[in-house]
This record gives C-alpha cells, sequence and structure tokens, in this order.
C-alpha cells in the first residue's frame, strides 16, 4: 500500500509517496508540486535582469543563483568576443560573500532543522535552541551585507566585477563579524576552540567535547545513522572555488569532471503532479553538496568518517558541521587578502552588443548550480538552471533510484524521513 | 488566574508562490527571541509552531494575525487543499492579515508565473482587484522583495501593544513607507549636484542618471532602516530597483531610461519642468571635489 507523507519547512514543502514492506520502505517517490516559472519569465528579459530575477529563485541560497549569473553573463562576454579580466579583488570578495551564504544556511539546518529532528527520534529532553540557527545566520548575513548591500536579493555582482568599492571601514567591520561569529560558533556549538576542532582526524575526537555539535553526532550514532541512509558512494563538485576542486568521485577516488555531462530529465512521480527534474551525470545518479566536497579536498576527518561510515546519514550530517567550521575559517583567510587598492568593476561593453551563449557554476550551499544562458542582442533568449537539490533528491524508478531514494530504501517511514532531511532539502529551488 | 501565555496573540504564517526570501530575511532580526515570546506561532515556515501543518489547511484554527507570504494564485494548493479557501478562511477568522512582501501585496516577481489569475491579496499591481477586497479593512501590506526584518517587527509589535498602524492608499504603514529609498542615501551629494555615476564599482557618482536607480520614486526605508543593521543597496553602488512598488520587477533594471540626457522619469513629486531647470542649472556648475576621486589609494604594484 503506497502511503502519502507531506514535508514541510524544507524551504517549501513536498510529498513522498512511501511504498512499504514488513514495515521498511521497499520503495518511496518524491513530488514537488509547486512551480514558478523562472526560466519562462526570464525569456525576452535584458540579459542583466537577470542579476536581479535569479537571486529570487531562493530566499536560503539567492546569492549563489546571483553568482551562478554572473560567472554565465561573463562566459557569454567572452563567447562574444570581449572578455572580461576579473581583479583578484572582485574574485576573493565575491568567493567571501557566496561562503558566507553556505555559513548561514548550515547555521540554520543544523539548528533548525537537523537538531530539532534527530531530537524526534531519539526521544530527546534536551532544551531545543533552534533561534542560536538563526543568530548564527543574521551575523554571517551582515558580513555579507557590508559588500552586497543587503542579504536576502542582493544584486551586487555584475559583469566586469561587483558593484561595491569598499575601505578598510567596511574590512574591518567584516572581520570582526567574523570574529564574532567564530565566537558564537565556539561557544555556543562546538564547546572547543576552531582551531582544535579543525585538527580532529578521527570521529573518536568528538568524544572529548560535551556541546550541541558532540551531542549531534553522538545522537546520531543512538539512532545508529552511521549505518543507515547510505546511498550510491559516489559525489559530484562541479563548482570551481577556491575552497573545494571541482570532480567526479568513486567513493573518494577522484576523476576529472566536464560540466557539458550534466542532463535533467523530468522526474517520475505517478502518484502526484511534480514540476521537479532529475539532474544526472552521463546519466547516472550522484550525490553532492559538503560531503562531496569534503571528500574532493581530502579534508582528513571527513575521509575517516568516510573510512568508517560510508555515505550514511551521519557522514552527510557530520560533513555539513565539518563545512560550517572550514568554510569560517577559509572566509576569515579570504578577508586578509583583500587588496582595496585594485579595480572594483572595468567597464565591459554595452549589454545589447552581446550575442552569444554562456554557462555559469557554482557550488551553493547544498551542491553544484548551474545555469546556461542564450542572449541575442543582450535580451535572453533561453535561461536553464539546473539545481543541487534535483541532483541528490530527484524522483526516478524503482529500478534506477536517486540518491534520495535509494538512502531510503530499508528504513522505517521516521528513519527515511529523517534521512530525507539529511541532504538538506530545497524544494523553491528544484521547482524554480 | 490565567497565565500570560494564554494571551498571547497567535500568528499562522502561511505561503503561496514564493521564494522564502520574506520568512529568511525576518530571520535575520535582531532580538528576534525577543519578539518571538510576545507570540505564539502556530505555523511557520521554518520556526518552531505549535500547531501542525495539517490543521492549518484543515481550516480547523483560529488565530489574530494572518501572515500571507508569495503571490495569490487561486489554483494553487497547500497540503492538497485550494491556497484560495485557506486564505478566505483564516482571512474572515483573523483580526490583521498582513500581505508579506510584494508578491503578497501586489502579485510583485510571480504575478509572472499566471499573469492573468496570479495578483497579491488585495492589490492586482496597482488596482486594487484582489481575491481580499471584502476584507480590507483588516490588511497590511508590507511590500518589499524582500521585506525588511524590522517592517514586521513593527508592524507586530505594534499590533501587540494595541495602537494603531497608520497606512497609505496601498495599505502600507506610512511610518515605514512615507519617505523614499532616497532618503538617507549616502550619495546624496552627487544628486543635489547632478554628478552621475562613471561606471559601476565606484564610490563617486548617483545611480539615478545612468544606473537605473529607483530610489527618488520609490516608498520605503531601506537608507534609514539599513539592511542587516549594515548597509543598502545604494550604500555599495548597487541601483534601488524600486522593489516596494506596485510595479515591481520593471525591465532594464540597471539602465535608466533618459530622453535628452534627463531621466524620463523624475523625482517622485517634482515637476518635471521644475526638475529639468534646476538640473540644467547644476549640470554648468564644475566641481572638482565632487568629479574627482573620493580617496586614491596608493596601490601596491
Amino acid at each position: 500500500m503506497i502511503t502519502k507523507q507531506l514535508i514541510d519547512q524544507i524551504e517549501g514543502e513536498a510529498s513522498i509517496f512511501f511504498d512499504m514492506k514488513d514495515d521498511v520502505v521497499d520503495f518511496a517517490t518524491i513530488a514537488f508540486p509547486h512551480f514558478r516559472g523562472i526560466e519562462s519569465i526570464l525569456k525576452g528579459k535584458s540579459a542583466l535582469d537577470a542579476l536581479v530575477i535569479t537571486p529570487r529563485v531562493c530566499g536560503i541560497c539567492g546569492h549563489a543563483h546571483l553568482m551562478a549569473t554572473v560567472r554565465a553573463l561573463e562566459d557569454a562576454y567572452k563567447n562574444a568576443g570581449y572578455p572580461i579580466e576579473l581583479s583578484e579583488k572582485v574574485e576573493i570578495i565575491r568567493e567571501f560573500t557566496l561562503v558566507m551564504e553556505i555559513i548561514q544556511n548550515h547555521f540554520k539546518w543544523i539548528y533548525l532543522t537537523i537538531i530539532p529532528e534527530v531530537a524526534k527520534l531519539t526521544n530527546s529532553t534536551r532544551e531545543q535552541t533552534p533561534l542560536k540557527g538563526a543568530y548564527g545566520a543574521s551575523i554571517a548575513s551582515k558580513a555579507i551585507a557590508i559588500f552586497a548591500g543587503q542579504w536576502p536579493h542582493s544584486s551586487y555582482m555584475i559583469p566586469g566585477g561587483i558593484t561595491t568599492d569598499p575601505t578598510n571601514i567596511d574590512l574591518l567591520k567584516v572581520e570582526s563579524y567574523m570574529d564574532e561569529l567564530i565566537g558564537f560558533f565556539e561557544k555556543e556549538s562546538l564547546g572547543i576552540s576552531l582551531e582544535k576542532f579543525l585538527a580532529f582526524e578521527s570521529c573518536k575526537d568528538f568524544n572529548t567535547l560535551n556541546s550541541d555539535i558532540s551531542h549531534l553526532e553522538a545522537s546520531l550514532v543512538d539512532i545508529k545513522m552511521n549505518d543507515k541512509g547510505l546511498s550510491y558512494d559516489r559525489f559530484l563538485v562541479i563548482g570551481e572555488h577556491i575552497f573545494t576542486k571541482p570532480s567526479k568521485l568513486k567513493q573518494t577516488r577522484p576523476f576529472a569532471i566536464d560540466a557539458k555531462y550534466v542532463n535533467t530529465v523530468d522526474a517520475y512521480s505517478p502518484d502526484q503532479t511534480s514540476y521537479a527534474k532529475n539532474a544526472q551525470y552521463k546519466n547516472d545518479f550522484y550525490e553532492t553538496g559538503p560531503l562531496a566536497r569534503a571528500i574532493a579536498t581530502n579534508l582528513p576527518i571527513v575521509k575517516n568518517m568516510h573510512r568508517r561510515f560510508k555515505d550514511s546519514a551521519y557522514s552527510r550530517v557530520m560533513a555539513r558541521v565539518f563545512e560550517l567550521a572550514t568554510l569560517l575559517e577559509h572566509a576569515k583567510e579570504l578577508l586578509s587578502k583583500i587588496d582595496i587598492s585594485q579595480k572594483s568593476c572595468l567597464k565591459s561593453v554595452d549589454i545589447p552588443k552581446i550575442t552569444a551563449k554562456g554557462i555559469g557554476i557554482v557550488e551553493a550551499p547544498r551542491g553544484p548550480l548551474l545555469h546556461s544562458v542564450n542572449i541575442k542582442d543582450g535580451l535572453i533568449q533561453d535561461y536553464k538552471i539546473v539545481t543541487p537539490t534535483q541532483f541528490n533528491i530527484g524522483s526516478s524508478s524503482k529500478s534506477n533510484p536517486t540518491p534520495a531514494q535509494k538512502a531510503m530504501k530499508g528504513m522505517t517511514q521516521a528513519e527515511a524521513l529523517f534521512i530525507f532531511r539529511t541532504f538538506d532539502v530545497c524544494s523553491v529551488c528544484t521547482t524554480h | 488566574m490565567p497565565s500570560k501565555q494564554d494571551k498571547k496573540p497567535s500568528i499562522i504564517w502561511f505561503q503561496g508562490v514564493t521564494c522564502n526570501g520574506n520568512t529568511h530575511s525576518f530571520l535575520n532580526l535582531e532580538n528576534l527571541d525577543k519578539l518571538l515570546n510576545k507570540f505564539e506561532i502556530f505555523s511557520h515556515p521554518s520556526l518552531p509552531s505549535t500547531k501542525d501543518f495539517d490543521s492549518v489547511t484543515r481550516c480547523s484554527l483560529e488565530c489574530d494575525i494572518f501572515i500571507f507570504e508569495g503571490t495569490y494564485d487561486p489554483l494553487m494548493k497547500r497540503n492538497d487543499v485550494l491556497i484560495s479557501k485557506v486564505v478566505e478562511y483564516y482571512a474572515k477568522n483573523a483580526k490583521y492579515v498582513i500581505a508579506l512582501g510584494s508578491c503578497a501585496s501586489f502579485g510583485g516577481m510571480f504575478k509572472a508565473s499566471a499573469p492573468h489569475r496570479n495578483s497579491g491579496l488585495l492589490f492586482n499591481e496597482q488596482e486594487k482587484s484582489g481575491p481580499l477586497l471584502n476584507q480590507q479593512t483588516k490588511i497590511i501590506n508590507i511590500s518589499g522583495c524582500p521585506i525588511h526584518p524590522e517592517w514586521l517587527a513593527y508592524t507586530l509589535s505594534m499590533i501587540e501593544k494595541g495602537r494603531e498602524v497608520e497606512i497609505d492608499d496601498l495599505h502600507r504603514p506610512i511610518e515605514l513607507y512615507s519617505t523614499l529609498a532616497h532618503h538617507g542615501c549616502t550619495r546624496n551629494e552627487y544628486f543635489e549636484w547632478k554628478v552621475d555615476a562613471d561606471n559601476f564599482g565606484e564610490k563617486e557618482g548617483c545611480l539615478y542618471y545612468k544606473q537605473g536607480c529607483r530610489a527618488p520614486m520609490t516608498h520605503a526605508s531601506c537608507n534609514k532602516i539599513l539592511w542587516n543593521e549594515v548597509s543598502s543597496k545604494t550604500r555599495v553602488g548597487t541601483p534601488c530597483f524600486g522593489c516596494t512598488e506596485p510595479d515591481f520587477p520593471r525591465q532594464n533594471l540597471f539602465s535608466t531610461k533618459t530622453n535628452m540626457s534627463i531621466p524620463e522619469d523624475v523625482p517622485l513629486g517634482v515637476p518635471k519642468r521644475s526638475y529639468l531647470t534646476m538640473a540644467g542649472i547644476a549640470k554648468t556648475f564644475h566641481i572638482n571635489r565632487l568629479e574627482g576621486k573620493l580617496i586614491d589609494y596608493k596601490t601596491t604594484d
């Protein structure tokens, strides 16, 4: 018998249709019922307007969409014969604000989603502190806003650079927000200094702590999530950044990657209309996101986790926690490299002179985000967006399940619902 | 004795066609916990809630404040229930309805998802013809894409304290929307003397003449109540896109439409002829201080 479960509080809603056999999931399909048609809204608009429209795909990762758009436009400029050289300052500031958006996402996900969901499964009586997530995210957003004017829905990246021309006053402010945020994370989440936490090499090191994070880790083991939620154990990282490395990974073995092999197919959703698509690489499913990025960069602690617990729900969750920590350090380092005397924006030719195609790829909080644009005389002919949740949480047939479908198989319904959320679902991005 | 708990006004925060931008903007509110303590959150897209989503869509609750985020699409279903039914029920039974964001206020970005049927709750762009016409006395529009968290906090606090929120013709709180986004812009001096920005990424120059800035025509307090407490679009050299107005999103957002190098849309309420005269005079001046660089950093290379 097929039973339907509504999932809310996932940046929108989704339905999971469970087919149970002997009290465990035999098969599950996933439907995302809402649709906004951003791609068709973009058609016919000035290509620059995409910088304002695409961030509105998503309230939690709109900045990643902004950066994917600006990269796609700059690629189109290049293909039209007007290559754009960015100053190092621009590259660093763009990466900084993108990274800070990932950080705000992870803060919210840990405290508003994962800790409460784990508590449900463990019947924990430990006091819930969801607003720690919002507070951490709000400090990260302040740091973004110094450069980007606001978060969410900034449009400060434009072809040629960024609109802002920061001073040392701005840099000092951002640095102090970073110190505040790191201090908060150390005191409220880790119970240890960031430096010591980042030196962890084994999962056993968590036993030395007594904090939100060590409690989360221990709870995951209690509910055996180190042995559940396993998927294909192959990963994709596509966006080019300083903090990770584009690669296709089979277990931990890296292979070269080329974005041209990304394809999408309509989701299989026999029980409800779904507007989702499944994203694949050479027709195969791969998992994306923090676990993929950590394995691509050989992060010792995550490699240790992976050796012991493979691509279990445990590894997926704890890789996100570790990504938050590594990105805090990375963001601080980026700030120290900014040379404010460099140009913020180079003049580029007027957009009506551009007739070309372009592709922009970034790593968003949940994995690779791809924007492809086709521009004629400065106007958008066609715009296509592939999002990380389409890689992770597609819905396919029983014989060829997506990473999330595979991870839920064999679980009780309660476990499956939890495992579903370990992928950090973004419903609005999926159906854009 | 009834506990204080019982008296907290209850909130249902319900979404139509949306990106969640207002939800996430609100989570940035300073002292969020203090505000939330004054209310009982029955339902919210990401915060802990005391009622489940099923009971919301079954229309089995009574709440004091109904917050609607997103564009209204009469054919959209949440949890298999038409949102038209949910909205109608809570609009009738709540004391206040807050249309949160430009989508809920006027249709906004996602009016274009289904232009012939999508709208805001009370307005369809400028026109007062939305589905809640017969509940209009309850409706407060907080426009913006997204809203500033303080704007919602202000509105909720006024309601909680039993004070009246005065609204403008578009049902927006006048204390938030009486001024223009231009008020408090740090580039005002360039506006006064008609010195335009040469390019993006510069500290100098006004963005109204070439870069499409809508701040002199847009009701908002973005440069008064700063974003994330620290900045605003125009402070970082990004033009204002007029996101609090019923015609958002306009087109060609990064360029100013001009006639004989004068912006086609002049600052709100200023007669065009007066503006042209004043601008013409100001343009004849050459003020070196404003035409040069504010700061010349010694380059390292």
